[in-house]
């Protein structure tokens, strides 16, 4: 059985087709990241599986029942949040969080809700009206919420938006704790390394079309080249044993150091090479992962052709723009 | 051994309320309750009553344009039913608005439509939980206001008798069920306001239009009620609804008022709530907290065809029959002057018969260009008093003036010099209200 089944989904705003013919499936304890541009439709597709808008055509299942779109049972172990969580101000965490349960209707102890409050570190400031939270308490908020459905399913968009470091990775921990218990997550981010800690497989969508679909091993065999940013004791040596490595493209940055491109089992031959040769690797940094290289490749994300396509030095630039 | 098959299980029978509607009527009337202004609102509802009746103590004036308005120092029942007067003006219109107003559009506001619409309870059970939500807190909160009018009016003035619309002192257990009655009478189109309110709210996403929307329909409904001599037009207003019960203050009760008001509030009821739940049905929830503060663009359009509506509906005033006439003016007015005439003459201690009348020939006209129709009134009421020398009567005559509204009320005053004032001594010396000073009635217009 599917956590989530859709089947041709189409969805169109006035002149513009948001979802253009969707399919997405998610299995049980399956974590998916869904990738894409602003304007993919990412957004669109939370929204149809929530049942907060109507697809102009195609279908959706949740934990197998058939959703029509106007909410209810269909939703019964069905969690998370779309776009940022919104609660009601006038009144503190902890009465949002009864309300919503008392939503939910089965009574949840008052033990369950302090222990959601705690597992997203909001134990000390439950009693606090919303109108006080910072934008990452009330998506720590969002996430206790989703937490007290008991969710099968977890549909996150942006869940580590406005966290702190410390609360990005207690997300992602939470995140895999769930999904070993076998809870599907389908997670939207533009995060991208924060996705790659956590997912087992990737959508990545383009003008509401999915345009890649696969497990992580899958991208890492399709992917183009990563790109590093590489600073050793002895770049022109390092320039010189790379040369002579198959499928490793090299070039000084203008900002200093050295840009590579190569896949992920190239780069450990030009590492195991410099170490031979005693060049000391001072830093090595991984600047467009193999998941960013497919979603640029596939989406023409960084405002200009894959890196696959660029001169060394544009290349070179490219990587250590961010550096 | 053969299995035996295990008897099917009677189908347990569905709940009457269904578990997501009963979860989500708790979870509104618990936001409803955490709101300041509910709280402000039903303070208001506790203590208004009672501030009005002290006002009234310490000062000698009273509210003689309302109804019962003269005689709020005799009887506490005056003081609930002049209170009543008011609230079906406005104060209905305000507890509508502001219960129902932004109960749709807070959700726009905050941005919490997808937050309440993803858990276990289905777009019928939100709805028809606020619906209940906002119906609840209405009849709750003017029932509220209903119990505090009368304490307040029993506390400080008396549940003492009041002279009733035809002039005739009324005991104080029936003026009790009348009053009760009255305003239970005015909770349905209460409700046609909830749901006047709740359309604005669903239809702008607009929280101000929703509060003051109600508040501006009562607005226009009493300028429509001054203009146009029309009764068709009239009665099809959620306003007028809310005049039904004083038919029930008359000698010869008449309930037509009630019947096509509470038919009328109905009709607005289900057409408002219809629309709203299409709107909602049909609607897509898109955005998130809205920035920039409510949607202005459906108020505009909203106003735009509001404004038209109104045009025609003051167009339409006029249409239809009047149930002014000089006839019933004259004939309730004749009536009404017998009985409070009688009952002065009791109050100052003079024994009047059972089933006394006087010989009473009251003639009325309308001031202006047409003779029929709801305005200012004289009427001049000839009495012809019996004589025990050889003229058979001494006539003498009463000029009153006369305000009649669109719905029958009317409101009669003479100058002092003829009949004396507000306050008069009565056999044991005491002041009371005069009750042929200021005489308030009702006929039946329908």
């Amino acid at each position: 059985m599917y956590a989530v089944r859709a089947t041709g989904l189409v969805k169109r705003f006035s002149d513009t087709t948001a979802l253009d013919g969707l399919d997405i499936g998610l299995a049980p304890g399956e974590v998916r990241g869904l990738l894409g541009p602003n304007g993919a439709g990412k957004t669109t597709l939370l929204r149809i599986l929530f049942g907060l808008i109507r697809p102009d055509g195609g279908t959706v299942e949740l934990l197998g029942r058939r959703l029509d779109h106007l909410g209810g049972d269909v939703l019964d172990g069905v969690g998370g949040f779309v776009e940022e969580p919104s609660f009601y101000p006038y009144l503190t965490g902890r009465a949002n969080l009864k309300l919503l349960a008392k939503l939910d209707g089965d009574g949840r102890p008052a033990r369950e809700i302090d222990d959601a409050l705690g597992r997203v570190g909001l134990a000390e400031r439950a009693g606090d009206r919303l109108s006080g939270y910072s934008t990452g308490m009330r998506q720590r908020l969002g996430l206790a919420a989703a937490l007290l459905r008991r969710p099968r399913l977890l549909l996150l968009d942006e869940p580590t938006s406005g966290l702190d470091p410390g609360g990005t990775r207690a997300v992602a921990g939470l995140v895999r704790e769930l999904a070993a218990d076998g809870v599907a997550v389908l997670l939207s981010s533009h995060q991208i390394g924060e996705l790659e800690k956590v997912c087992d497989s990737y959508t990545v969508m383009r003008v509401g079309r999915v345009v890649w679909n696969g497990t992580a091993a899958e991208l890492e065999a399709q992917a183009p080249d990563s790109a590093y940013a590489l600073w050793t004791s002895d770049d022109a040596h390092a320039l010189e044993l790379a040369s002579r490595i198959p499928r490793v493209r090299i070039q000084r940055a203008a900002r200093g150091g050295l840009a590579v491109a190569a896949r992920s089992g190239d780069m450990d031959v030009l590492v195991a090479a410099l170490g031979d040769a005693r060049v000391l690797i001072r830093r090595l940094e991984l600047m467009i992962s193999p998941l960013e290289s497919m979603f640029f490749a596939l989406t023409g994300g960084h405002d200009g052709p894959p890196l696959d396509a660029l001169e060394p030095q544009e290349m070179a630039d490219t990587i250590l723009a961010g550096a | 051994m053969s299995a035996v098959a295990p008897a099917p299980a009677l189908a347990q029978s569905e709940p009457l309320v269904s578990v997501g509607l009963r979860n989500a009527y708790q979870a509104e009337l618990h936001k409803l309750t955490a709101q300041l202004i509910t709280r402000i609102l039903m303070l208001v509802c506790a203590i208004g009553p009672l501030a009005f009746a002290v006002i009234l103590k310490v000062q000698s004036g009273t509210p003689s344009d309302a109804l019962f308005g003269v005689w709020v120092h005799s009887s506490g029942f005056a003081v609930s039913l002049v209170i009543l007067g008011f609230a079906g003006s406005w104060g209905f219109p305000i507890v509508a608005g502001v219960l129902a107003g932004d109960l749709f559009s807070s959700e726009d506001r905050h941005g919490t439509w997808k937050t309440i619409l993803t858990r276990s309870c289905t777009r019928e059970d939100v709805f028809a939980a606020k619906l209940l939500a906002a119906g609840t807190f209405a009849v709750g909160l003017i029932a509220l206001l209903a119990a505090m009018s009368l304490i307040a009016g029993f506390v400080l003035v008396g549940a003492h008798a009041l002279v009733n619309l035809s002039g005739v002192l009324t005991s104080p257990g029936r003026m009790l069920a009348l009053t009760v009655v009255s305003w239970v009478i005015c909770l349905l189109p209460l409700l046609a306001y909830t749901s006047l309110a709740i359309l604005f709210s669903v239809a702008t996403r607009n929280g101000i239009l929703g509060v003051l929307g109600p508040l501006l329909v009562a607005l226009i409904t009493q300028l429509l009620d001054l203009i146009g001599k029309g009764v068709v037009v009239h009665e099809l207003l959620i306003g007028s609804a809310f005049d039904g019960w004083h038919g029930l203050f008359t000698s010869h009760p008449f309930f037509g008022p009630v019947l096509v008001g509470s038919l009328v509030s109905v009709i607005w009821i289900v057409a408002c709530l219809a629309a709203s739940w299409r709107i909602m049905r049909r609607r897509d929830f898109l955005t998130g907290v809205s920035g920039g503060g409510p949607s202005w663009t459906a108020p505009i359009k909203l106003v735009a065809v509001s404004t038209v509506v109104v045009a025609l509906l003051a167009l339409a005033c006029g249409v239809g029959p009047t149930g002014v006439t000089a006839y019933r003016v004259a004939y309730n007015i004749g009536r009404e002057f017998n009985n409070v005439t009688l009952l002065q003459q009791e109050l100052i201690g003079r024994h009047v018969p059972t089933n006394a009348r006087l010989y009473i020939q009251p003639q009325c006209n309308r001031r202006g260009t047409k003779a029929i129709g709801p305005g200012d009134w004289n009427c001049n009421i000839y009495v012809y008093l019996p004589q025990a020398n050889s003229v058979p009567y001494q006539l003498t005559s009463v000029e009153y003036d006369v305000s009649v509204e669109y719905n029958g009320c009317y409101k009669a005053q003479s100058p002092p010099a003829f009949l004396g004032g507000q306050s008069m001594q009565d056999a044991t010396g005491h002041s009371v209200t005069n009750p042929l000073f200021i005489v308030y009635g009702c006929f039946n217009v329908l």
